[in-house]
């Protein structure tokens, strides 16, 4: 999926106008994004009933706040995806959803071939930030993606990758403070 | 914990990742709203990982999810397409400009329809994560005072102070003067504020100089906006 500019601009002014009140524009955003939204929330959630209360509580929130986008934030889809994204995460956190990785659990990740995390997730993930991906050590690399694409606590993470909390802790850590100088060049 | 750059680097980073738990998250949500340049980090990170999200698949969702949120929002009874009621259109699009403060993830109080008066309004001005609300409002309605107390909130930085206003539903916000971050402050409305705020149900709080706005509308970002419910 590209995102063009027109789209960006579409959605920049289907905000405006939801920030006035336009109950169509609304229902245009929803039709636009909801299935993108709705895969990251599933995604993240892993459980469809919960990634539909994010789904609803975020578009709620578009709604609220339509007004408060503004360009400094990045792109109009970015900042909405944003809103999803930590949704999910506080109605995860809330439910103590996952508290625990079961083996099942680890299993319905697994693609089978290479840990937790699907190939396709860790490719994409890796072109995207402009190939800085690549310059982290496989294992800061993966905490960071199942960080984001899975919700993982580091307990999670600890277990995921046979790993005491504290070394996940510094993988995070250090990968992010690289990937941040790597982005910065 | 001093805000060291190097703090605010790592702490913003793992907050937008969803690492940072608790705790030290909802300390750090403090941060954003008091800190221009952690709101910064917070959105260099959010526009950066955000390209992690493009590549997920898409998944329609049923169709349950639409027909909820137009519930929850206006209503069943309501047809579609008749105009909102609420915060007017002058409301956004000027105040936006202003609302630097926009990270902050403001749990609006709905109210269902208007009741008929006589009722008394209250309310609470939250901010997602913290369990607390920041301030509780409440109005007694016999003498038009509005009463906050202070719950979760905290001082704003050196040489500021927050102003409370009460957005009406057309026109400029009223101003309700400076509000402390802690105790009980109990402001007397005028019967204007008092009139608009029946009508919008609608407060917000700005973050101004010290002593509050120089000039009578909000200079500073805003910081939060909450409609009351009525009793």
């Amino acid at each position: 999926m590209t995102q063009t500019d027109a789209d960006q601009d579409q959605l920049m002014r289907l905000l405006m106008k939801i920030s006035q009140q336009d109950r169509r524009a609304f229902q245009e955003l929803y039709e636009h994004i909801a299935a993108r939204m709705f895969g990251l929330c599933l995604r993240l959630a892993g459980q469809r009933e919960l990634a539909e209360e994010a789904l609803q509580d975020a578009f709620i929130q578009i709604w609220h706040r339509a007004g408060e986008y503004h360009s400094d934030r990045g792109a109009p889809l970015g900042w909405m995806m944003t809103i999803a994204r930590y949704r999910t995460l506080d109605l995860i956190r809330a439910r103590k959803v996952r508290q625990t990785v079961n083996d099942e659990d680890l299993n319905e990740l697994d693609d089978g071939r290479d840990g937790p995390l699907e190939l396709s997730l860790r490719e994409s993930g890796a072109q995207k930030l402009t190939g800085c991906l690549d310059e982290l050590s496989d294992v800061q690399r993966d905490s960071i993606l199942l960080s984001y694409y899975r919700g993982f606590t580091h307990e999670e993470l600890a277990q995921a990758l046979s790993s005491p909390i504290g070394t996940v802790k510094s993988w995070i850590r250090r990968g992010l403070m690289a990937l941040k100088r790597c982005l910065e060049q | 914990m001093k805000k060291t750059p190097e703090r605010i680097e790592a702490l913003a980073a793992e907050y937008v990742l969803g690492s940072l738990r608790g705790a030290a998250r909802r300390r750090f949500e403090q941060w954003m709203m008091e800190s221009t340049r952690v709101r910064r980090e917070v959105w260099f990170w959010e526009e950066k990982l955000g390209d992690l999200a493009r590549d997920v698949p898409e998944n329609q969702p049923p169709a349950s999810v639409w027909n909820n949120i137009e519930r929850r929002l206006w209503g069943a009874q309501e047809q579609p397409g008749k105009p909102a009621r609420g915060i007017g259109r002058w409301f956004w699009p000027s105040w936006s400009m202003l609302a630097t403060a926009a990270v902050l993830v403001l749990a609006v109080v709905l109210i269902q329809q208007p009741k008929p008066t006589g009722e008394q309004l209250s309310g609470a001005i939250v901010q997602a994560n913290l369990e607390d609300p920041l301030w509780l409002v409440s109005e007694s309605g016999t003498e038009n005072l509005l009463k906050l107390r202070s719950v979760a909130a905290s001082a704003a930085e050196a040489g500021k102070d927050y102003e409370l206003w009460v957005v009406p539903e057309n026109g400029q916000p009223l101003s309700l003067g400076v509000i402390p971050a802690g105790g009980v402050h109990r402001v007397r409305l005028s019967d204007e504020a008092r009139e608009a705020l029946s009508r919008s149900r609608t407060l917000a709080i700005s973050l101004e100089p010290t002593g509050g706005s120089p000039t009578g509308a909000p200079t500073g970002p805003i910081l939060h906006v909450t409609k009351l419910y009525s009793l």
